[in-house]
């Protein structure tokens, strides 16, 4: 579904991806997992069209996509949201879905989607409250549920899960999972926190200075020496106590 | 013709290298806090105004004025930081664009109210007169404020690179958080950038009272045109900075000479127009 | 349900306002003086909420009201003196020229990445450019006015020897321009920009074209100012390279950031109690001090942005939320008596 090849993107000196080259099947959920400053966001940035990359191609459903504006790709079928949360902090919950809602609707039709996204993701209390009025884990969901409004075929999530609770985390992990298999969305998840990544993923991608060092399954990830040299060291034996 | 030409080229660049002190002034404001001061200009305006006031009641030459006025920008600086800017750092961008229009809109209706509508000049200047070099008119006036503005953009690169004080404000502009927990405190520093970037401004308004009138509405021009040097300099390159303002000088007094007196301003919105759509990174922008 | 109650109220409110509006000219006819006060409140009232637009709900600093004000008079005043052609023409044709320039300017500036800043510095620049532009192009503009013909009928030229007539097409253009709001604001394109005024990235990845979004927004503004520009031109009987005027469109936005920016009446509102107050102002003092309005008005602009950067409206609404609440409460009381 999307294939990324050879992608590099570059600040000045910086090489904040270099090379980089995954894939991802339709109705998969695949982890993109490494520590800070990897790249991880660059690399999200870089598909979804806030950057332009340097080097290397894009491909999504067939389509060349490197280069395209973002309200392209997001036509196309591809959405994403943010890792520090940027909600429209000044508008009502239900009026920031109906954003994500007009990508695929017009005036008529327009409200029976945003009814149906704001019942799917749980927002029917707090629909009509202002962003800046919400906690985080809301405003994760809200992110989530604008980002669902636009109909993709596969959705970025950049660090979903930080700075949720354990209950919390474990609401948004059932969405995602529902989401893949009742909606069958494609799903990239940026994540540090591991219990997510390996209670979620099928697949798992693993970058470290702007390259992939490992890809593979939760298994053979977390016993991979690489990355355990790179990254996860601890906090994998952490997960499996 | 080519008379006319080079004689068009040697006072834009005189001029550009005022043009060129006015946008440092602006640009360690913009480069180093990411404020917009929008009335910059403005500044500029009142400190003419301020030299024009200095030098007239104590028969001081207008190049002589920075010395009392430079101070009284600096803090003038310093409170217009605290009272507005500060709070605006936090806030959404258009918050800190409007608090300065208003900032703008407040110091010209003030300079409209003690000085008047009609234009201000002081009466004489110790550098006036001409030199002839090659066929080529030069006012001293001008040549000398050009020099001195080069001798304090090069002054205040060393300051910036050399002195604590500099590179603390350096380290701020490149990470807010970070810089204050090294222990810059970003306040401080950034009162004193703002300060700073106030006391170029009185600088230049000494300099170009040695040769111009200034009036109420002039901001919006020294606006203009420091925005525009510094969209064709970007940001983060003195040399830049000086190349640019010598374009921009260069621009508007060959549009002087060859259009219209009034029309100064045209080429200089063009150049700033044009860079925006083509370069928006500008002509000599590393960021 | 509670949506509905509350278009009920706001078109009762809009129906009293209206009744006003018809019966104001009845009660100040004799004074020529207040209507001409009035009028210029209307007009501040129009483009402040034009503004609203491209300010208030795209979030872009636009201080270029000025200058499409001026297209729009210059376009109606010389087609009307050089060719006699009718002002409900030339007020049109003014709107579109507007609309032209601001999009020709628009389409560089609003592409993807340039900081609103740009945009902003460009729009203030403008006004002087143009003033500077028609003072040197002598068939339309020059140093002097040009005075607009009466001609034959009042109706053709809009020429009138009273205010009255202007008053009227005033308050229409003010119903219709803050029906276009309304429109804009409850449309896919015043969610998009109410977004993008907060976070462009954001609303670009939920398909947004935001380049396209703010263009479209300036367009409007652009166009209505334009056609304003041209009743402006009829109502002063001239043409002059001052209606390029910085202080006027530093105004308008005050007004706009004041009144509350992206609420639909704020603007509006703003300027009917800002401007009678700056005419208090100047009629009171303005002899001495000729910048003093401007100083209180760039403090109040100064203080709101500060400590209420959503503008005044906001607070207005929370009072009526807590009227309608008081009377809701009092509604139950009554039924829990019964």
């Amino acid at each position: 579904m999307l294939k990324v090849a050879d992608l590099t993107k570059k600040f000045g000196n910086l090489i904040a991806v270099n090379c980089a080259s995954f894939e991802v099947n339709r109705g998969e959920i695949i982890g993109l997992i490494g520590p800070n400053g990897a790249g991880k966001t660059t690399l999200f940035n870089a598909i979804s069209g806030l950057y332009k990359p340097e080097g290397g191609t894009i491909t999504f459903k067939g389509m060349n996509i490197t280069g395209w504006l973002p309200h392209k790709i997001c036509k196309l079928g591809m959405s994403r949201t943010f890792q520090v949360t940027r909600a429209f902090t000044h508008m009502t919950v239900e009026d920031t879905v109906r954003v994500g809602a007009y990508n695929r609707y017009n005036e008529k039709n327009v409200q029976e989607k945003v009814d149906q996204v704001v019942k799917i993701c749980d927002l029917t209390d707090i629909r009509k409250r202002v962003c800046s009025d919400l906690g985080l884990a809301s405003l994760r969901k809200v992110e989530l549920a604008r980002a669902l409004a636009t109909e993709p075929e596969m959705l970025l999530l950049d660090e979903a899960g930080a700075g949720l609770n354990a209950t919390e985390l474990e609401t948004f992990m059932n969405l995602i999972k529902k989401l893949n298999q009742e909606n069958k969305i494609t799903f990239c998840v940026v994540e540090h926190v591991m219990q997510m990544v390996m209670g979620l993923c099928q697949q798992i991608v693993v970058l470290d200075s702007g390259e992939i060092i490992a890809s593979g399954t939760p298994n053979q990830i977390s016993t991979n020496a690489r990355v355990i040299e790179a990254y996860l060291g601890k906090r994998a034996v952490h997960v499996r106590d | 013709m080519i008379h006319t030409v080079s004689q068009g080229i040697i006072t834009g660049i005189l001029m550009g290298a005022i043009y060129a002190l006015i946008a440092l002034g602006l640009s360690i404001v913009f480069g180093i806090m990411n404020v917009t001061n929008f009335a910059h200009g403005d500044f500029v305006m009142l400190s003419m105004y301020l030299s024009y006031a200095v030098g007239s009641a104590l028969a001081w030459d207008a190049v002589a004025t920075p010395l009392i006025t430079a101070p009284l920008l600096f803090i003038f600086g310093f409170i217009t930081y605290y009272l507005l800017i500060d709070r605006t750092l936090r806030q959404m961008y258009v918050v800190q664009l409007a608090v300065t229009v208003g900032l703008q809109i407040l110091l010209r209706s003030l300079a409209l109210i003690v000085w008047q509508a009609q234009p201000r000049a002081l009466q004489y200047s110790i550098i006036q007169g001409n030199i002839q070099i090659a066929g080529f008119e030069i006012l001293t006036s001008r040549l000398i404020s050009a020099i001195i503005s080069l001798i304090f953009i090069a002054g205040l690169a060393y300051f910036l690179n050399k002195t604590w004080a500099g590179r603390a404000m350096r380290a701020a502009s490149d990470d807010l958080d970070a810089a204050s927990l090294m222990g810059v405190n970003y306040h401080k520093t950034y009162a004193l950038t703002f300060a700073i970037g106030s006391s170029i401004t009185a600088l230049a308004g000494g300099l170009l009272m040695s040769f111009q009138q200034t009036d109420p509405v002039g901001g919006v021009r020294f606006g203009l045109l420091s925005w525009a040097v510094l969209a064709l300099a970007g940001l983060g390159s003195l040399p830049g900075l000086i190349v640019a303002g010598i374009i921009v000088g260069v621009v508007e007094s060959l549009t002087v000479s060859f259009f219209d007196p009034r029309s100064r301003l045209l080429g200089v919105y063009a150049i700033f127009i044009l860079v925006l759509w083509l370069r928006p990174r500008g002509l000599f922008g590393r960021r | 349900m509670n949506f509905k109650k509350y278009f009920n109220q706001q078109n009762t409110f809009i129906l009293i306002g209206l009744v006003i509006a018809l019966v104001i000219p009845q009660a100040f006819k004799s004074s020529q003086y207040v209507m001409l006060l009035i009028t210029t409140v209307l007009l501040y009232a129009i483009l402040a909420s034009a503004w609203n637009i491209i300010g208030g709900m795209a979030g872009q600093l636009d201080l270029a009201a000025a200058a499409y004000l001026g297209l729009g008079a210059f376009t109606t005043g010389t087609l009307l003196i050089q060719w006699n052609i009718t002002p409900w023409v030339g007020m049109f044709l003014g709107g579109l020229i507007a609309m032209g320039l601001a999009i020709l300017i628009g389409f560089p500036l609003f592409g993807f990445k340039v900081k609103e800043l740009w945009y902003a510095i460009s729009s203030s620049a403008l006004v002087v450019v143009l003033q500077s532009l028609f003072m040197m192009w002598n068939e339309v503009g020059g140093p002097t006015e040009k005075y607009l013909p009466s001609g034959s009928s009042p109706w053709y030229s809009l020429r009138f020897n009273t205010y009255v007539p202007y008053y009227y097409i005033m308050v229409t253009i003010l119903v219709v321009v803050i029906l276009i709001n309304r429109w804009i604001r409850y449309s896919k394109l015043g969610y998009s920009l109410l977004a993008l005024g907060e976070d462009e990235d954001a609303v670009e990845v939920l398909g947004v074209n935001s380049q396209l979004s703010k263009l479209k927004a300036l367009a409007i503004y652009a166009f209505i100012c334009g056609v304003v520009g041209g009743l402006y031109a009829c109502i002063y009987g001239y043409v002059h390279p001052a209606f390029f005027d910085t202080s006027m469109s530093m105004e308008i936005t005050i007004l706009g950031i004041v009144g509350g920016m992206g609420f639909i009446y704020g603007p509006a509102m703003a300027a009917i109690v800002m401007v009678s107050f700056r005419e208090f102002l100047r009629a009171s003092l303005g002899s001495q001090l000729a910048g003093l309005y401007l100083a209180v008005y760039a403090i109040i602009l100064i203080v709101v942005a500060l400590f209420q950067p959503r503008g005044i409206a906001p607070l207005f609404e929370r009072g009526l939320k807590k009227i309608q609440t008081y009377f809701a409460e009092l509604k139950r009381g009554h039924k829990a008596d019964a």
